[in-house]
């Protein structure tokens, strides 16, 4: 349970499965501050995917320890109020899948603004929401507009794009209001880069931990591969995968690899070290 | 040492059709954004798109994308200095 469960969870085990989080209701009251004050007229900001600019990197260079501690704060703290993500598991992501409408297949803004991919190839994301309706309209805007998706269809989209090795997660715009559910992987994705290489933490993690039996693990190394998180790495000596579970987001990505079922998902809840790590 | 990296707006003016340096950049510094945010409501404008450096600390200096603009409009530099 993460303070954003404790928040706004209700009765709901996860904050993302209660479905006021999802209400049209939230979506129109939702902070405009950010967007007034021209926070998204910031270069960096509006689409540079990167809410610590290059004051943060001059004093990581210069070993600034106190402002740089203090930049990541503000954009936490920000991020937090306004737009930051959370890992879910593919599972999570099917149950969401059921609590919301519109569903819609959108193109991705971090892959727009780090590999300038055409928006043709790049609707890798689920748009949810009323706020669709306004990408419908302005599509040239919201960057070549939306597909809406039946549940079944954007289950389909969601466990092909598990499949090929991308995380889920969701994302706020307004927090509590939810109206993302991404595809990440590094370093494509925004949050993630933030998150692995500065440790910003805009995009949390999820409510799991893995975890390998090594009795079951038979070195074959299929799972290394899926871990975006540079929590999952080989140990010829052993010749077992490892992972560090101070470093694993719960993703659930090596867990679907492996065919002798060697890993598998516990509560983060259940570790006392990291039941309150996000 | 950061890299500086300068790239002139009217040289590169439609940066959304181009994208060459991005997609040549084996770190992933250059960012593809906005001038302008996404105003509600409104279409937004093909020349309000900008490409900027973004991720300072992961340019190695390769030069890869000044070779490879068409419109030489982009400069990378180590010889310190405010970059954009």
């Amino acid at each position: 349970m993460c303070l954003l469960c404790e928040q706004y969870g209700d009765s709901y085990e996860r904050w993302y499965f209660n479905p006021a989080n999802y209400a049209r209701r939230l979506y129109k009251i939702r902070k405009e501050e950010a967007e007034a004050a021209g926070a998204e007229a910031n270069p960096q900001a509006a689409g540079g995917m990167a809410v610590l600019g290059r004051d943060f990197l001059e004093a990581k260079e210069k070993g600034d320890i106190e402002a740089m501690e203090r930049m990541k704060k503000e954009a936490e703290a920000g991020a937090l109020a306004t737009h930051f993500g959370q890992v879910i598991t593919l599972d999570d992501a099917l149950r969401i899948i059921d609590i919301m409408y519109p569903i819609t297949l959108i193109a991705c803004a971090c892959r727009r603004s780090m590999q300038g991919l055409p928006n043709e190839e790049n609707f890798t994301c689920i748009g949810m929401g009323p706020g669709m309706y306004k990408w419908e309209r302005w599509p040239d805007t919201y960057r070549g507009g939306v597909q809406f998706l039946t549940p079944d269809e954007a289950k389909e989209v969601v466990t092909k794009m598990n499949k090929k090795g991308l995380v889920q997660s969701i994302y706020t715009f307004g927090t509590p209001y939810l109206g993302g559910l991404c595809n990440c992987d590094y370093p494509d994705c925004g949050a993630l880069r933030m998150r692995l290489d500065y440790g910003a933490k805009i995009l949390w993690k999820g409510h799991y931990v893995a975890q390998i039996d090594p009795e079951l693990c038979n070195g074959c190394a299929s799972c290394i591969h899926r871990c975006q998180f540079k929590a999952l790495n080989f140990v010829p000596t052993r010749n077992k995968a490892h992972i560090e579970a101070t470093e694993c987001f719960g993703c659930g990505l090596c867990v679907t690899e492996c065919d002798q079922d060697a890993i598998a998902l516990v509560e983060r809840s259940s570790l006392p070290a990291l039941a309150n790590e996000w | 040492m950061l890299a500086t990296i300068t790239v002139d707006d009217e040289k590169c003016n439609d940066p959304l059709s181009c994208c060459k340096c991005l997609l040549v950049c084996p770190s992933h510094v250059l960012g593809l954004g906005t001038s302008v945010g996404p105003q509600k409501f409104q279409e937004i404008d093909t020349s309000h798109f900008i490409l900027r450096g973004v991720r300072f600390d992961k340019c190695t200096g390769c030069m890869e994308c000044v070779e490879v603009c068409p419109k030489n409009a982009i400069q990378v530099s180590f010889d310190g200095g405010k970059g954009k």
